[in-house]
């Protein structure tokens, strides 16, 4: 399995024909905008994930986290670390 | 990065397309889910088409076909839904049919899709791995994960594939009705993964419907989780799964970095002190896989901070001694 495989290494076809080029250009643009899409559907979801993060840090000082399978700990509120500013980005 | 993030995607927003490359026969459509950017390897969902016909053949890149509704005559075997399907790059599959038409996941690992009629394998197949046909809902049992730290109690796993040298691994994957994990989760490799039914919910993207798909590169937030109904899907990753907990939700993929790094300097510390006391860029060798060379070309995120506060970038070209650098060498020379 080699998903993040950087190179052409492993495909018995050293080098791509005409038409594999041509396929290859066609998906990546309309890959770049399936991720632009996504980004700007992510970024309409800002609001409730916010909701959503105040609840799970709300839910690991009350109920636990999980630390291993069901093992769970209260998390002290000193162990939550401040947000100092820090945007809450999840696509990158 | 390879594949860009994608997260989440549904396919069922998105109609077919016919599949015109050369090679392959008339009566196979396609819904792009992931590519490459470098080599045009890539995931998709193929619909084949009733009565669809093809004579034996390989792929030039290593395949793997996961059989979602519908069944597939190979060599004329009925491989019905459930069927897991892996063909080493080079390795002839026997001709292949549908009658009443298949859904199916492929994924081609090294390279963009490709078929070349032949009844024999191509002279330079891969033979490193065996052609593999598991019968996975019938066939193998679920099994509570062997990882460590573990999922929450309710995520159960069927192993279909797993690399022999990387541990990346192809997988399905069930999270029963009322399913919660309350933490954060990243990994050091790349995951990626199809919802065959239901939905799950993740506290960064929301909703994973029955379609929905996920491309997602290592060290990336997700989590926390739950599953209302429960779920069954098929994962992939590239590379050995390790599960980073924790409970910040707005720790960068970089922070989460330095986090797996200083985690492994605690958890493997011989290990870590070996590659920092020697010289930098050195590469491995593995006994058991002699031929295998390793580079550290293409990595080109060589930022590193010294104990003197000063940090810099380097790439494979820039090796030099860090000798006295380690902060676990200092200790130990303190003592």
């Amino acid at each position: 399995m080699t998903l993040g495989s950087t190179t052409i290494k492993g495909n018995l076809r050293p080098k791509f024909t005409k038409e594999e080029a041509a396929f290859i250009k066609q998906e990546l643009a309309e890959q770049i905008d399936r991720y632009k899409k996504i980004v700007a559907e992510q970024e309409a979801l800002t609001p409730q994930r916010e909701k959503w993060v105040k609840e799970f840090l709300e839910r690991i000082q009350s109920r636990g986290f999980h630390v291993h399978a069901g093992l769970k700990r209260v998390i002290p509120k000193n162990e939550v670390r401040p947000r100092d500013g820090r945007p809450l980005q999840v696509i990158f | 990065m390879p594949r860009p993030h994608i997260e989440p995607f549904v396919d069922r927003d998105v109609g077919f397309k016919k599949l015109g490359l050369p090679g392959f026969r008339k009566g196979i459509q396609y819904k792009m889910l992931s590519m490459d950017k470098e080599n045009g390897s890539c995931t998709m969902t193929v619909q084949y088409d009733a009565g669809f016909k093809q004579p034996p053949g390989f792929s030039y890149s290593e395949m793997e076909l996961f059989i979602m509704e519908g069944h597939i005559m190979i060599g004329g075997k009925k491989c019905e839904k459930g069927t897991y399907i892996f063909a080493p790059a080079g390795t002839s599959l026997p001709a292949f049919s549908t009658s009443e038409g298949a859904l199916g996941l492929v994924f081609y690992n090294f390279g963009p899709p490709s078929f070349q009629e032949s009844d024999s394998d191509h002279q330079n197949a891969d033979k490193s791995q065996q052609r593999k046909m598991i019968s996975s809902y019938d066939g193998l049992d679920w099994q509570v994960p062997t990882l460590f730290p573990q999922t929450a109690p309710g995520c159960l796993l069927k192993i279909l594939h797993l690399d022999p040298k990387t541990f990346g691994m192809t997988f399905l994957y069930c999270m029963v009705p009322g399913f919660w994990q309350d933490n954060i989760s990243y990994h050091d490799v790349a995951e990626e993964a199809y919802h065959i039914w239901g939905t799950s919910w993740m506290m960064q993207f929301g909703d994973l419907p029955t379609g929905g798909y996920f491309y997602r590169p290592a060290y990336i937030n997700h989590g926390c989780f739950k599953s209302d109904l429960g779920i069954l899907a098929i994962g992939r990753t590239d590379g050995d799964l390790h599960n980073y907990f924790h409970h910040d939700p707005f720790s960068s993929p970089e922070e989460n970095h330095h986090r797996a790094a200083a985690k492994l300097a605690r958890m493997k510390p011989a290990l870590y002190q070996w590659i920092l006391t020697n010289e930098h860029n050195h590469l491995p060798h593995d006994f058991e896989f002699p031929d295998d060379t390793y580079s550290t070309e293409g990595y080109d995120s060589g930022i590193h901070m010294h104990d003197d506060g000063t940090s810099h970038a380097h790439k494979a070209s820039g090796a030099h001694s860090h000798l006295n650098t380690p902060k676990i060498s200092k200790k130990k020379s303190k003592k």
